[in-house]
């Protein structure tokens, strides 16, 4: 009965390889030192409001956003800042980070708890606890929660669409409550009357859990949506839940919707109701190498050696042949283990010489696979002719701008060619061009 | 650990290959070459190992002097190999499907860039080929041998090297006879037995005749999700449609109708030479172009034309149109759908301007 789910057109079924659904949601231990990076969300970079040498509590700010679409950093544990400096992030980019040496003491400055907030206290709570948007973008909620006009439909995404990648399932499953008050309080500061919570089908528990939490209210109810990639796409989901088509180049507020992650919603319930800034979320740590995977509450800068060390169990770090932050289809591969977790990072995967075999790209056969299986209608043969030909103008031609590199083009691929690589190429070409 | 693979995502592929593709259509092959044997004895089947060994033959070699990276492996040639065994009446001289072979791999794919870039199917080029060098071994059909007698397996052997076929063993193909039915207006399914034509007992292409045998493949290669499957069922609906049409004034509608699906290579080459995928379109507005145009080429072939390979002919042709079809262009998702009251707004203004420029210009006259 897997058709009878609401789901998007064309797509891909790459394996689920959700192989840590079932594994508790369990507190990270706390490392001893920490590097917060200031820059986990879209938009400029917090600026850091503390210095070496300081004492800082846990959920006390040490970055202060650096713009209107910015979010605040807030310490993750008590302890003494030891460094300001530059490092790598998740993403592969550079920007500050403070390193905080953990005095395990557990000392906390959280807000005072709301009680019946109003719109403009979510928004603004939301903003001084720094919550961004969880599923991988990261931009900044305050803004997402103040749109010009009033939605009709507050939509949260529970799709969690990407392989291996379990965080969010065991976070509806275990903590539905929270989910389900934060989607109430954001429904409220949008003013948008429904709130529903797309969940893909094979993700039954997590619904059972929600549909619970919800108690057959008509303000907040889970939705049932097909298995299948990329179902969390925004657009994508947008249309499944509402049957609504965001325009190219548009946003969901333009069809009336609002979209946010339902760890993000978490967030918000924890800020309101506990006053607790955005300093830990939930992290799966998988992959054939990884010896102890699991889903981990960790803190933010918990760095990425300390995360394999804790998980390595009987595994050797030799047989390691990538690194994963983010899921298979769209996460960032790492260089080394330098860099730490953010606000945005869902899952890291050890990634062994089986699981990402190499393969090296052989002419096309013109199948139409990528064609026929592009969420967004692209075609992505075309788009790469043109890009091995060097003619940028005419992949613009071909609305190379409204691809949203879900991967499936390169994922379905026969002759394996780097059919998103090139539209990432040309999109980067395009844009350098025009300044 | 020293040496992480870095590189741009997704992180994983999908176990699809080009070989495991062309494996696919081989096995979906199989049951046609097994009614073939069935049907005709071994004869057939040596045609197809020559024809397959001329192929993959030609593209090592192609490759090797070209200086290009051997591409044999992927199997591609064996299935160009068999696809054109089975389009030959099953008793030619043996040395036809190797010249045939040869020119569709060489001519018509490798010249072209090789796999995906042909221009038009190199089986069914290769066909029409063979059709114009020797009509006369190309247009005579023997009939099924009778396999109680285990030793007419090797029933033609004998008959292979002769270039005309003693007329005792020809026959004539149901749609030959459907041909003089339409100038004689006369019932064109007199003597021929549908099960007959289902099952493949009656003269025809070695692997083509029987529509059972390429049904199964069909529905394999559609269950493996390798062909587009709108293609296939586009074709052979526009083909009962335009024969229904053509046909309307016979007075034998139904009987033109099942005959026309049932005879002549219509289900192979629905199944498994339109769908080829370097030659046909891939968004759903060119493939249902490309489906009726199939059709409707078919159709007017077979009842205008005075050969019967409406098939090869009609696909041949779309085949060509293909790089115009492609051209057709697709609006990304979400791009909002003209209304139908706006569009016949759009049209109403159009007209009323034309309107009061007529009726000024004819003030002015006045």
């Amino acid at each position: 009965m897997q058709f009878a789910f609401r789901t998007f057109g064309r797509g891909a079924h790459p394996p689920a390889s959700k192989f840590t659904a079932n594994v508790p949601l369990a507190e990270f231990d706390a490392p001893e030192l920490l590097r917060v990076p200031l820059s986990q969300h879209i938009g400029a970079p917090a600026v850091p409001v503390v210095e070496v040498g300081d004492t800082v509590a846990a959920g006390q700010p040490i970055g202060e956003s650096g713009g209107f679409v910015s979010a605040r950093v807030h310490a993750p544990v008590s302890g003494r800042v030891t460094a300001v400096k530059k490092g790598v992030t998740p993403t592969g980019a550079q920007c500050v980070h403070i390193e905080i040496e953990n005095d395990f003491e557990g000392r906390t400055a959280f807000l005072p708890p709301l009680d019946d907030p109003t719109p403009d206290m979510i928004r603004e709570r939301v903003r001084e606890c720094g919550i961004v948007g969880m599923g991988g973008a990261g931009f900044p909620t305050h803004v997402k929660l103040a749109p010009k006009t009033a939605p009709e439909f507050f939509l949260l995404n529970g799709a969690e669409c990407e392989p291996y990648i379990t965080c969010d399932c065991r976070l509806m499953t275990e903590r539905a409550e929270e989910i389900v008050r934060g989607a109430r309080l954001m429904a409220k500061a949008v003013g948008a009357g429904v709130a529903l919570i797309g969940v893909e089908s094979n993700k039954k528990g997590a619904y059972a859990a929600l549909e619970k939490a919800c108690g057959g209210a008509d303000d907040v109810r889970p939705v049932l949506l097909r298995t299948k990639y990329p179902q969390g796409a925004e657009k994508q989901m947008v249309f499944a839940l509402t049957g609504r088509r965001v325009p190219p180049g548009g946003l969901p507020a333009d069809v009336g919707c609002v979209v946010d992650n339902v760890h993000t919603a978490y967030a918000v319930a924890r800020a309101v109701d506990m006053g607790e800034p955005l300093i830990s979320r939930a992290v799966t740590v998988g992959g054939g190498e990884t010896g102890a995977p699991g889903n981990f509450f960790m803190p933010v800068g918990t760095p990425f050696s300390f995360v394999r060390e804790k998980t390595r169990g009987e595994r050797s770090d030799e047989d390691i042949v990538k690194v994963i932050s983010g899921g298979p289809m769209m996460g960032v591969a790492q260089s080394g283990l330098d860099a730490c977790v953010s606000k945005t990072t869902s899952s890291l995967l050890f990634f062994g010489a089986k699981e990402s075999a190499a393969t090296s790209p052989t002419q096309c056969i013109n199948c139409g696979r990528c064609i026929r299986q592009c969420p967004m209608k692209l075609s992505p043969r075309d788009i790469e002719k043109a890009v091995v030909a060097g003619d940028f103008p005419r992949t613009e031609e071909l609305y190379v701008t409204d691809c949203m590199e879900c991967g499936v083009c390169s994922y379905v691929c026969p002759a394996k060619r780097p059919l998103v690589q090139a539209i990432r190429l040309a999109k980067k070409t395009l844009k350098e061009r025009r300044k | 650990m020293k040496n992480l693979r870095v590189s741009s995502s997704p992180h994983i592929t999908s176990p699809a290959t080009t070989q495991r593709i062309m494996l696919d259509v081989i096995i979906a092959l199989c049951p046609a070459v097994l009614a073939m044997v069935l049907l005709y004895g071994f004869y057939p089947l040596f045609l197809t190992v020559l024809s397959v060994s001329s192929a993959v033959f030609c593209e090592w070699v192609f490759n090797i002097i070209t200086k290009r990276t051997q591409t044999t492996r992927d199997l591609s040639a064996v299935v160009t190999g068999i696809i054109l065994a089975l389009n030959l009446p099953p008793v030619v001289p043996f040395y036809v499907p190797i010249v045939g072979a040869a020119f569709a791999i060489i001519v018509v794919k490798m010249l072209f860039g090789g796999i995906g870039r042909n221009f038009a199917n190199p089986a069914i080029t290769a066909r029409i080929f063979l059709m114009l060098a020797w009509t006369g071994v190309m247009t005579q059909f023997v009939l099924p041998v009778d396999l109680s007698d285990g030793a007419n397996l090797f029933a033609y052997f004998r008959q292979g090297v002769e270039i005309s076929l003693p007329d005792a063993i020809t026959t004539a193909t149901p749609l030959q006879g459907v041909k003089e039915a339409i100038s004689s207006g006369t019932d064109p399914s007199a003597g021929l037995s549908a099960l007959d034509m289902f099952l493949g007992r009656i003269g025809g292409s070695a692997g083509e005749v029987s529509t059972l045998a390429v049904l199964i493949g069909g529905v394999y290669l559609a269950v493996r999700r390798v062909i587009d499957v709108k293609i296939p069922v586009l074709y052979i609906g526009s083909t009962a449609l335009f024969t229904a049409i053509f046909f309307a004034d016979s007075g034998y509608v139904g009987e033109y109708v099942w005959t026309y699906l049932l005879g002549g290579g219509l289900m192979f080459g629905a199944f498994f030479m339109a769908t080829d995928y370097a030659t046909s379109p891939k968004t759903p507005v060119a493939v249902v172009i490309y489906g009726l145009g199939l059709g409707f080429l078919t159709v007017v072939i077979r009842k205008y034309g005075t050969m019967n390979e409406g098939v090869s002919f009609a696909i041949l042709l779309m085949n060509i149109v293909t790089p115009l079809l492609e051209k057709i262009k697709r609006k990304p998702f979400g791009t909002p759908h003209k209304d139908v009251k706006e569009l016949a707004a759009a049209v109403r203004a159009k007209f009323a301007k034309k309107q009061t420029a007529v009726e000024e210009g004819g003030e002015r006259v006045e």
